[in-house]
């Protein structure tokens, strides 16, 4: 396997106060790494911390084999060309409509592209996302869910190698989640993108998750496959997963 | 001889009767052994259980008798607690004090680092912009100066108006008790020119662009929509910032124009119905004190007023903490910090330049 984002010996935290130390990890191409574990445990800390928005207090990210720095803007945007990000509120540029905020990225990255090709590629994008005919609607005009696929055609439209996602299912029905999860089986198995997903939807976790991430008191609990967790002769994952009466 | 007070809980042990047995309990005293009776209580509710709380921290000379069932079982799972007032904290000292002083000092050193690497940032994202044309969303200048412009005109016009109106009412009547009238003009054009049009349109802008400059783009920093753009690559501080810097600097020389015309129009009207001096004697007498280099200083001075007012909204919008309340804040303090360093720098220009 093709590891895509290495870490090692990180720490991540806020005002240089550490909330989770000693983090070691890989995660391959075309893999759904799940991150879990109890609320406030770190989890959108630590995808944070590898998107740059909140630097690492200590320890090395590697993305594609190249370390990152993170104090550097350059470093930063090489990252930022072959990453996406779905946030958990959206994040959807209000004063942009649909199609603007998709297109976005095009706009702003290459500004000498043609609106014959940019008009192909965000509606490739909204079709895939199924919104291809909401295009002129402004994010106040659209549902949770759909604005939630909205972002994510967003965060795909410049071919991203990886896909941080922050709660993707958070505040959306079984059957809006559901449809969000596939769509990222979906896009993993088509164009064999990287997807790093923090949530603790154990019904979305069952669904989309090859590797899992647990967190748990300031430490990496649990790192590898995600049907290997059942095998562990552990209180908090079978806490975790059983105790809902998933398994 | 000691007497031990008796007091029966009645059977709705509520919400309802719980203000009536606190003034009967207190009026007991707290010398005498005291019983409270609780086996009749047959529905109690959360008072009922605080006030039994608060009965066994704060009366030493209580007994509760008959407790029992559930009234005894919901006393055991929420035992009387301990508020944050009463967790004992440290007594204030001078070293607590100096160390609070030095975090206060190094937060303030911190925003004030802030606010002029934004100020410089945004001064070097402009000129990047008007080079290289990137990092500007298409048609933003445009829309900005729709609405910094176009939609402040009405009201920078009618205060303006005002203003004209009033400083000739209130300076007519001193200057007719020494048969000064004429020299109207060169009070109400000088001060309009070099220093109530460029101050009153600043103050202007500070309230209606200043503010949602601020509510935006802090409200954009809760919905991560700040951290979006920077995670597209894009810089946010450019993106949103150079297209209302720009945007300000084109709309303040139209503003001030303008609302110089119409305050020395207010002041000609004064003067023609109050001191019977025609529109073309006070044009005459106005521009034999005022002139263009006037008009210069007070634009320059506006122009500067606008890039404080973008760069001090702009920087309490992106330091913006604790969601909505913090988006009220921040509109509400970079108001004030606009009209405060727009007032601070005017002072500034009148020492420099009279």
């Amino acid at each position: 396997m093709d590891g895509i984002i290495q870490a090692s010996d990180l720490g991540v935290g806020y005002d240089g106060q550490p909330v989770l130390q000693g983090l070691n990890f890989t995660i391959n191409r075309g893999e759904i790494t799940v991150i879990l574990g109890q609320s406030g445990c770190g989890k959108t800390t630590v995808l944070k911390s590898l998107i740059g928005l909140l630097p690492p207090l200590e320890g090395e990210i590697r993305f594609f084999g190249e370390s990152v720095d993170y104090k550097s803007e350059f470093s930063l945007q090489s990252l930022y060309k072959r990453i996406g990000v779905l946030y958990q509120s959206s994040a959807l540029l209000n004063s942009l409509t649909l199609y603007e905020n998709v297109a976005l990225p095009i706009r702003m990255q290459f500004p000498g592209m043609a609106l014959e090709i940019e008009k192909e590629m965000v509606t490739a994008r909204l079709s895939q996302v199924g919104l291809q005919y909401n295009g002129d609607k402004y994010p106040s005009e659209l549902s949770g869910g759909m604005k939630k696929r909205a972002a994510l055609a967003r965060a795909m439209i410049l071919d991203p190698d990886v896909i941080f996602c922050d709660e993707p299912s958070a505040g959306l029905d079984p059957i809006t989640a559901s449809g969000l999860d596939q769509l990222m089986i979906h896009l993993k198995e088509l164009f064999g993108i990287t997807f790093v997903v923090v949530t603790h939807e154990l019904r979305s976790i069952e669904k989309i998750a090859d590797k899992a991430m647990v967190l748990k008191e300031g430490k990496l609990h649990y790192f590898g496959p995600y049907d290997d967790l059942f095998n562990l002769d552990d209180r908090f994952i079978s806490t975790f997963f059983l105790k809902d009466g998933k398994q | 001889m000691i007497h031990t007070k008796k007091l029966t809980m009645p059977p709705d042990f509520s919400i309802r009767q719980i203000p009536s047995l606190y003034e009967e309990i207190q009026s007991l005293g707290r010398e005498e052994p005291l019983e409270i009776d609780v086996g009749n209580i047959e529905t109690f509710d959360s008072s009922g259980v605080a006030f039994l709380n608060y009965l066994k921290k704060n009366f030493s000379n209580l007994a509760i008798l008959n407790l029992h069932g559930d009234l005894a079982k919901v006393l055991e799972l929420f035992p009387p607690g301990t508020s944050s007032k009463e967790i004992p904290s440290p007594k204030p000292s001078f070293n607590s004090f100096l160390e609070g002083f030095s975090r206060r000092l190094t937060k303030f050193r911190d925003r004030f680092h802030f606010f002029f690497v934004l100020l410089a940032d945004e001064i070097f994202h402009s000129f990047q912009y008007i080079l290289k044309r990137r990092g500007v969303y298409p048609g933003e200048i445009m829309n900005q100066l729709f609405y910094m412009g176009y939609n402040s005109f009405p009201i920078v016009s009618v205060i303006s108006l005002l203003v004209g109106i009033t400083i000739s009412i209130t300076s007519a009547e001193q200057l007719r008790n020494f048969g000064a009238d004429i020299y109207l003009a060169d009070i109400v054009g000088f001060g309009m020119v070099r220093e109530l049009v460029p101050l009153m349109t600043g103050i202007i802008l500070a309230g209606k662009i200043g503010a949602s400059i601020t509510a935006e783009i802090s409200s954009m920093k809760v919905l991560e929509e700040v951290d979006a753009l920077k995670t597209m690559g894009l810089i946010p501080e450019k993106f949103l910032m150079v297209p209302r810097l720009i945007a300000i600097t084109l709309a303040v020389p139209l503003l001030v124009a303008v609302a110089n015309i119409i305050g020395i129009f207010g002041g000609i009207l004064v003067a023609q119905f109050a001191s019977g001096i025609t529109p073309d004697m006070f044009l005459r007498e106005m521009f034999t004190v005022v002139g263009l280099s006037d008009f210069f200083i007070g634009l320059f001075k506006t122009v500067v007023f606008g890039w404080i007012i973008v760069v001090s909204s702009g920087y309490k919008g992106f330091s913006v903490e604790r969601g909505a309340v913090g988006v009220g804040i921040a509109t509400t303090e970079s108001v004030v910090l606009s009209i405060s360093l727009i007032i601070v720098v005017d002072c500034a220009f009148a020492l420099v330049l009279y």
